[in-house]
């Protein structure tokens, strides 16, 4: 399977996982069969990020932590956030699809607009009042410098 | 390929279902040749020798690793002290069992409602026969083993798009994709349509290895009969007196079967790490962990938070604090450091190590992976569809449901564990959710393949890695790229430092790759110890 191929078959696998979300707002989807838009920053937050990154994105603290995006100064840079979702960033897995790492077969990945799509709306929300925005175009080319 | 050709489960899926299955190694080895050894380096028993006299050695982590160092180190005669995060020994090796309370990160907190007797292991749960050094310290420490089923002929495989998700056994998948395939390369022998491959003398051979290998009748011809029965079951089992006579079952035809993706569930059972025989501890994979606390005892100091490891041409100072208050600041001080702590966490703890070591701690991420442990009134799987042990596969969120090795037959209560994720989306998915959806979850799903959810659930508790205070994660997710980079990096010893568990290995995710990193570790630091001299 090429490349381009097999990065379709991952987009529409995580079409299918982020897209059926019934009303509660942490009650994931989990890799429904149902096919819907996937580009609310707002879902993939909940149904990715907070895994880690926690309810109202406060993060948390055991024997390491997790850092807290609510009231966030270093989301002032876009570009960071985007290059830290590319790329990973120490613990934090890389969810680019030139960068992920899967373990044994192909990696859980975000496309660029969904990478555009949580980092607009993580920007906006938990106590963070960034009004630039970031596009699906913005994350690709940053995708090409970044080596 | 159009949508009505595509089989019911993606590449992607089918990839995932062999991953699952394989958790570990084999799909490395499968898919990114990478350098594994043929079996397990361990040579039983390490002999260390001597330790300088006085020399002293601080092991920060009371997992696998860390106390495979600090028993060896003690018994080479070094002065050893452990500091560990948790309240318990053993890391991610672990049990829970009932009356066990455990919160995660985010702070909810689960308290383990089984019966006595039953337990999940939220990390590791098996082990191949071919990892001897885990064998060997179970052994060694008087921890009872018994035969863990991998492979269950009769367990299913599951898509919920194949056979209007019906589970499949997976006898009859096998039976019917090995017979088929058979019947086809016969038919193309015959034809001779494999003369340029096959000599004469080899032909005849071939055809007979895939009349007996693939139950083909006398035609090479995999038919509903006594031989594909005897492979794949009996519409009705022969039996005894006046209703003795079998009925034999209809195969499922090659294109069903191809169309279903079900057969990408078959190759794990010929997986190195997954063949027979398998192992458990008796009473969960948490008995090793208790056992090594117990030989080690108070050199363990539970609780202790690392906040920093400072190195300098004497030795080794370890600072931390109470685990619950951060409170207590306290320093421990050896010439020499193991150091266990999963990277996840170490990278966040300042160390002076050199720059190649910082790099390559600041490398590597953490897989995420989720289990959920399903305690059901009555052990309806063996009552009411004979599996005893072993693994079902299934293309939905829950990817594995995994049935007792041990209790057949008991009254009571039985716990399976109802979901094991890790790596894709629906694995992040699970551990975004709170402990009780994620149960909520693995019941809803798993009812899909066994009705009898709905009215035998009796409670449940889940593991999400990412959420483990302790870990951050569940085990280092290394690239061939990450290692060829910064692998010999990590490993290095670094003054009066070296690092050791699964993340220093090429077995990630396995305990054998924390005890063979443990074993190399305090070889080399013990050679560099006795070139010190015994003034360290």
């Amino acid at each position: 399977m090429t490349f381009r191929a097999r990065s379709a078959l991952v987009a529409i696998v995580i079409t299918l996982a982020i897209a059926y979300l019934p009303a509660r707002s942490n009650d994931a989807g989990i890799m429904n069969a149902a096919v819907l838009d996937t580009t609310d920053g707002q879902k993939i937050f909940e149904e990715v990020c907070q895994g880690c990154h926690m309810n109202g994105a406060r993060g948390a603290e055991g024997a390491g932590h997790y850092p807290a995006l609510a009231n966030d100064p270093t989301l002032a840079s876009r570009e960071y956030m985007a290059l830290t979702i590319l790329k990973g960033r120490r613990n934090m897995p890389a969810f680019g699809e030139k960068h992920a790492i899967g373990f044994g077969g192909p990696p859980a990945t975000l496309s660029e607009e969904q990478i555009a799509a949580v980092i607009n709306y993580v920007r906006s929300h938990f106590g963070n009042n960034y009004t630039d925005k970031i596009t699906a175009a913005d994350v690709h080319a940053l995708d090409q410098d970044a080596h | 390929m159009s949508a009505s050709q595509r089989p019911a489960m993606s590449r992607r899926q089918l990839l995932t279902m062999i991953g699952l299955s394989a958790g570990s190694s084999v799909m490395y080895q499968a898919m990114h040749s990478l350098g594994f050894a043929a079996d397990s380096s361990f040579q039983d028993p390490i002999r260390l020798g001597s330790a300088p006299p006085g020399a002293s050695v601080l092991v920060l982590g009371a997992g696998i690793a860390g106390m495979v160092a600090a028993l060896e180190l003690r018994n080479a005669g070094y002065r050893v002290q452990l500091l560990e995060y948790n309240g318990r020994a053993g890391g991610r090796n672990w049990t829970l069992r009932g009356g066990d309370k455990y919160q995660e990160l985010g702070g909810e907190a689960q308290e383990c409602r089984f019966d006595e007797g039953l337990y999940i292991n939220p990390g590791p749960w098996r082990l191949p026969y071919h990892h001897r050094g885990m064998l060997s310290y179970c052994k060694r420490l008087g921890v009872a083993l018994e035969p863990f089923i991998q492979i269950n002929a009769n367990a299913y495989l599951h898509s919920s798009k194949a056979f209007g998700g019906k589970p499949q056994r997976l006898r009859a998948v096998k039976a019917d994709f090995h017979g088929h395939v058979a019947e086809l390369l016969a038919k193309a022998t015959r034809s001779n349509a494999l003369d340029a491959e096959v000599s004469a003398d080899d032909r005849a051979l071939l055809l007979d290895s895939l009349q007996f290998w693939g139950a083909l009748d006398k035609d090479f011809k995999y038919v509903k009969g006594a031989g594909s029965s005897d492979r794949r079951g009996f519409s009705k089992d022969p039996s005894g007196g006046l209703s003795a006579r079998p009925e034999f079952s209809e195969p499922i035809s090659t294109h069903d079967l191809l169309k279903s993706g079900l057969w990408a569930g078959l190759p794990f059972t010929d997986m190195y790490d997954m063949q027979p025989t398998m192992f458990q501890p008796v009473g969960g994979m948490g008995r090793v962990g208790e056992a090594f606390a117990r030989e080690l005892g108070t050199l363990i100091r539970y609780n202790a938070k690392v906040i920093d490891i400072a190195q300098d041409e004497r030795g080794v100072t370890a600072t931390y604090v109470d685990a619950q208050t951060g409170a207590n600041r306290q320093s421990a001080k050896a010439d020499w450091c193991v150091c266990t702590i999963p990277l996840s966490i170490l990278d966040q703890i300042p160390m002076n190590v050199g720059g190649p070591m910082q790099k390559a701690i600041a490398a590597v991420s953490y897989c995420t992976s989720v289990k959920v442990g399903l305690q059901f009134k009555r052990r309806f799987w063996e009552q009411d569809e004979r599996i005893y042990g072993g693994v079902t596969y299934t293309d939905l969120p829950i990817g594995q449901i995994s049935y007792p090795s041990s209790n057949y037959f008991s009254d009571g209560k039985g716990v399976l564990l109802g979901a094991y994720i890790w790596d894709l989306l629906n694995s992040y998915e699970f551990t975004s959710l709170s402990p009780a959806e994620r149960v909520a979850k693995a019941v809803e799903y798993g009812a899909q393949i066994h009705p009898q959810y709905k009215t035998e659930f009796d409670n449940g508790i889940s593991v999400a890695w990412h959420r483990v205070p302790s870990a951050l994660g569940c085990f280092a997710l290394w690239s061939d790229a990450l290692r060829a980079e910064h692998y010999d990096n990590l490993c290095q010893l670094d003054g009066r430092i070296v690092l050791a568990g699964e993340h220093a290995s090429y077995l990630p995710a396995w305990q054998e790759g924390a005890v063979t990193s443990a074993l190399d570790a305090i070889s080399r630091l013990h050679r560099k110890a006795l070139a010190a001299g015994a003034k360290a």
